[in-house]
């Protein structure tokens, strides 16, 4: 049979190009020289119909419909879980979390709002608004450039911490530093400080002991003058010469 | 996203424990794998069983799989074919294997095909459809040999292709072909016969 030509076809190419030609894959002259031996060929032909026969069969054959229980016997032999559970989870209706319900909430506020704002009208006021936060902004002396995110993470929490007890260390230092300071002058003022002669002492002792509540530079004033008060007393004894030129123009 | 890379993306969500996953695979592959059993086995009963069979082993091999060696249809099919094998195995004193060849008369064999299917007058596939085609096909289809009939279903039902057939079943391509050509040949010749009986 290999050995035998049909219409310019052996048996043995005809073989090779059975299941080509059963796939549809043959085309043209390769086709027509194909189905020419087929119906030469007394071993071929019959060959090729029972296979196609067969094959025509076969493709006959619809996919049949597994029963309905099948996914969930298979689940449950396996992973246990039977599949309608599974599906329950599926088809449970949304539950919104917390941050949804807080963002539909403000949508519903902030739309109204942001649909009146929107309006061409109000554009003006909103510049002014903006050019006048700007010019506090930048008298206050924040800039933009400043604003950053804060790092929450725990190295740059720690990090924050660490940095701000410095700055605290260091402020406490710096005081601490300035009344030393200030306690070593007045140490070195009482030291250089001339020695007070008894008489100062007395007067100081005297001052602490005065009562009267009077004003201590008037004090201080009236002590001066001692000596001078009873001379002033004594004046009127001589007449003045106003007081002789008064008396004629009188007479 | 491409099915194998679907697949692939299922596969390893399947080890990783997901349960839907594991549904998704078992609600992609029930079907196919269950006509397999069901045209190999014959009973609807037993296509049912060894689908779940197929499935509980591969449930617990599923870590095995080497997405580099080949496709998961592929790792799939051969599993459902290996089980098939076993349960033949075990059931082979209850059931008709022969083939046809075994069977069908000299006479018959020595026909050609178009003697014994005259052309005139409906055509025999139209006339056994009027009672049951697809029980008649399914029927004879079990009168196969396991090697023929595991050949014909894979190409001729699963349209799979010669190689994965080849991968599947361990023979050679050519093997498989021949294979598919007796196994084609003899259920025509045994459908033949019945055509020819109800007539």
């Amino acid at each position: 049979m290999p050995g035998e030509t049909h219409n310019g076809m052996q048996c043995s190419e005809f073989e090779a190009l059975l299941f080509d030609a059963l796939d549809n894959q043959l085309t043209g002259a390769k086709q027509e020289r194909f189905r020419a031996h087929a119906r030469a060929c007394p071993k071929c032909g019959p060959m090729f119909a029972e296979a196609e026969a067969g094959q025509h069969w076969l493709k006959s054959l619809a996919e049949v419909e597994p029963p309905a229980n099948l996914v969930n016997d298979i689940l449950a032999a396996t992973s246990g879980i039977p599949s309608y559970r599974l599906h329950e989870i599926a088809a449970r209706p949304h539950q919104p979390s917390f941050g949804e319900r807080i963002r539909e909430w403000a949508d519903s506020l902030l739309t109204p709002v942001w649909s009146t704002v929107r309006q061409p009208r109000f554009a003006m006021s909103f510049g002014m608004a903006f050019f006048s936060l700007s010019v506090a902004l930048s008298v206050a002396g924040v800039k933009p450039g400043d604003i950053k995110q804060a790092d929450l993470s725990r190295t740059g929490l720690r990090r924050t911490y660490y940095t701000t007890q410095a700055r605290v260390v260091k402020y406490y230092e710096n005081i601490r530093l300035v009344v030393e300071i200030e306690s070593k002058v007045q140490e070195i003022r009482k030291v250089t400080r001339p020695a007070r002669t008894n008489e100062e002492r007395e007067r100081e002792r005297n001052h602490k002991n005065n009562t009267s509540g009077e004003p201590e530079p008037r004090q201080e004033r009236n002590y001066s003058r001692d000596e001078n008060q009873p001379a002033l007393a004594s004046v009127p004894q001589e007449a003045p010469a106003v007081s002789v030129t008064t008396i004629r123009r009188l007479v | 996203m491409e099915d194998a890379q679907i697949v692939n993306s299922l596969v390893r969500r399947c080890i990783a424990g997901d349960a839907v996953a594991w549904e998704e695979i078992v609600q992609r592959y029930n079907r196919r794998i269950y006509n397999i059993c069901y045209r190999f086995s014959g009973s609807a009963d037993d296509a049912q069983d060894l689908t779940q069979d197929v499935f509980i082993k591969m449930y617990r091999t599923l870590s095995s799989y080497d997405i580099e060696r080949g496709a998961f249809m592929t790792w799939v099919t051969t599993m459902t074919r290996n089980l098939l094998v076993d349960h033949f195995r075990k059931t082979k004193q209850d059931r008709l294997t022969d083939s046809m060849d075994a069977t069908a008369s000299e006479h018959e064999d020595s026909m050609l095909l178009r003697e014994q299917i005259p052309d005139k007058g409906p055509a025999p596939d139209t006339k056994v459809q009027s009672r049951e085609t697809g029980q008649v096909v399914h029927e004879a289809l079990q009168k196969l040999s396991p090697e023929l009939r595991e050949a014909v279903i894979l190409r001729d039902l699963q349209d799979m292709d010669y190689r994965d057939i080849a991968a599947v079943l361990r023979v050679p391509e050519g093997t498989v072909k021949s294979r598919i050509n007796r196994g084609r040949a003899e259920l025509a010749r045994l459908l033949q016969r019945i055509y020819r009986q109800v007539m």
